[in-house]
């Protein structure tokens, strides 16, 4: 094996001089090094934080075991929080990867779409959250927004008109924004996975008399079919961690209408200054995103191995 | 739909299904246009026209941006900029070596691979508070320097795993070559396998600088100062006044995206590359 190797040394083979193994550890320390600062650190933080009596100036003053989530748990306002963002998360990944994959899909079929529809379908992706926010803002403004004229102009009573002062609206209106700047993102990645498919076979099952949804069903969405379980479990992470567009748009008002979790810890953690209340909802929201990503993730898997 | 004529179907099929597919083209770029285009009609817009119901002023108020330049809009972004890609030239350095090492040597073996992106599926409000008491133990909140050094930390794990899928694809005789030569790791390294992936480096290192520009969270926490706010933060704080003039609003929201435009105007390329590369092996 070792006198194999020596004649070529083949890089992934299992012998490895000694100097190497060390010279690769090297390599990845940096890498570990923010994985522990920027996980394991916080990780550990909110773990300590979680069963102690802790203020933003002062860190674990007491241990009080399970009080804080005792506290949390039977606070019907987190709770239902947790429910609404995951509602919320769901929908919007719905809603961005059905969008995504139709525009992607369109782009594939229509020939002669050039680089600048590409660049400018892009721009929401990489317009910062808190501008997204600020021109929905706008949009929905209730006293001459674009919505509001818009509905003026055809008719509809616009002083009834503010979505982000109503209970109902608020949150789907904050949605539309977040759906408005990911769908990108999808329709890239599923756009990439669509031009490495085989073109031939395309054509030959359209002579076969393939056409319309049958070929799409048929040929085009087993192809992508992977991607896009993975990139609807990419989107359900984001939407999940929405905070934001909250944050700029309605402050997670009225009332609690538009209050996603995110925006809780933020209000315990940084207004309340109760970080050990905020580590505990943290905590209880970690599982609760394990729970509603796994299966999705687990599809994911199973469908790009298929 | 039960028509069958298979000679003459598909050529109708295939022109019906490029109208349809030019109709969902037509209608997505009018719908992300056209918010980015009210934004701009806004930014001219005097205090009282902002809540008139018009679509377009008849006397633009250029003074709008005038005054957003000279306000502290400039400076912050100039932060940014410094945050953005000061922290992905960081975030860089640590992944290449990173990315060679997992992709090649299975380095850090599964567990490191199954670790690598865990810390982004939690909301980054988790590590406010933990990253807010670390920086003061160094002395570095309030400064751009101390922001840049935490996005260099938190982009690395998603360079590493975008830089991964680029390394998988050159071909490993190259570097078989370089051993035989006599070349080192480090020589390899450094200059083989970083030159091969410069195109793909410049490509993540983008994608990164974009993803620091627009963060908010950390930014609004970490760097509280007037002197060392990022966009993002000294845009949030248009807000606060009483009445919010929202035509000043919108000319900052527009200037401060201008850098990022522009860096997607001129590397759509490497973007699209970048983005997808790591996503499609």
């Amino acid at each position: 094996m070792a006198s194999a190797t020596s004649v070529r040394p083949r890089l992934t083979s299992g012998f490895v001089p000694r100097r190497q193994v060390w010279a690769h550890r090297l390599f990845i320390s940096p890498t570990i090094l923010s994985i522990l600062v920027l996980g394991l650190y916080p990780l550990l933080f909110i773990l300590a934080a979680a069963f102690s009596d802790s203020t933003l100036g002062k860190p674990f003053r007491e241990w009080v075991g399970t009080e804080n989530f005792e506290v949390v748990l039977a606070d019907g306002d987190i709770v239902a929080s947790f429910l609404r963002t995951v509602l919320y998360a769901l929908a919007i990944s719905v809603a961005s990867v059905g969008l995504g994959v139709v525009i992607a899909v369109s782009l594939d079929r229509a020939t002669r779409s050039g680089s600048v529809v590409r660049t400018v379908l892009l721009l929401p992706l990489i317009t910062p959250p808190v501008v997204v926010g600020t021109l929905w803002k706008l949009v929905f403004n209730p006293g001459g927004g674009l919505l509001d004229t818009l509905l003026r102009g055809v008719g509809v009573d616009g002083a009834s008109v503010a979505p982000l002062s109503s209970t109902f609206w608020a949150l789907p209106a904050i949605g539309l924004a977040d759906v408005w700047q990911w769908t990108p993102l999808v329709t890239l990645l599923v756009y990439a996975a669509l031009l490495t498919q085989d073109g031939a076979v395309r054509e030959a099952a359209a002579l076969d008399g393939a056409h319309g949804f049958g070929l799409f069903r048929h040929i085009t969405w087993p192809a992508i079919a992977g991607t896009v379980a993975a990139v609807f479990f990419v989107r359900l992470v984001i939407a999940l961690k929405v905070f934001d567009l909250v944050f700029i748009m309605t402050s997670g008002g009225p009332g609690q209408a538009s209050t996603t979790t995110s925006y809780v810890i933020y209000q315990v953690a940084l207004k309340e200054f109760d970080v050990g209340r905020a580590s505990a909802i943290t905590l209880l929201f970690a599982v609760v995103v394990t729970l509603v990503t796994l299966p999705v993730a687990a599809l994911a898997r199973r469908l790009s191995h298929d | 739909m039960t028509d069958s004529s298979p000679a003459a179907r598909p050529r109708f099929a295939f022109q019906h299904r490029s109208v349809l597919a030019y109709a969902v083209l037509g209608v997505a770029l009018l719908g992300t246009i056209l918010p980015l285009t009210y934004l701009f009609s806004v930014s001219l817009m005097g205090r009282d026209e902002t809540v008139s119901g018009i679509l377009w002023t008849t006397d633009p108020q250029w003074s709008n941006w005038g005054d957003v330049l000279g306000s502290g809009i400039p400076a912050s972004i100039a932060n940014s900029l410094i945050a953005a890609f000061g922290g992905a030239l960081l975030t860089l350095i640590i992944a290449l070596p990173g990315a060679w090492a997992i992709a090649r040597f299975r380095a850090g073996g599964r567990a490191l691979g199954a670790t690598l992106m865990s810390p982004w599926l939690l909301p980054p409000i988790v590590a406010v508070v933990p990253l807010l008491t670390l920086l003061r133990i160094v002395g570095l909140n309030n400064t751009v320097l101390g922001l840049a050094l935490v996005y260099a930390l938190a982009n690395a794990p998603v360079a590493v795993w975008l830089l991964e899928g680029f390394v998988r694809r050159l071909p490993i005789e190259i570097e078989e070559a370089a051993t035989l030569d006599g070349a080192g790791t480090f020589r390899t390294l450094i200059w083989v396998i970083a030159p091969l992936l410069l195109p793909s480096m410049i490509a993540v290192g983008i994608i990164v600088a974009i993803l620091n520009y627009n963060e908010f969270l950390l930014a609004t926490f970490l760097t509280q100062s007037a002197d060392a706010q990022t966009f993002p933060v000294a845009l949030s704080l248009f807000y606060g006044d009483r009445t919010p003039h929202f035509g000043k609003i919108a000319a900052a929201s527009f200037v401060g995206v201008i850098p990022v435009f522009a860096a997607a105007v001129f590397f759509q390329r490497w973007l699209v590359g970048g983005l997808t590369g790591g996503a499609v092996r």
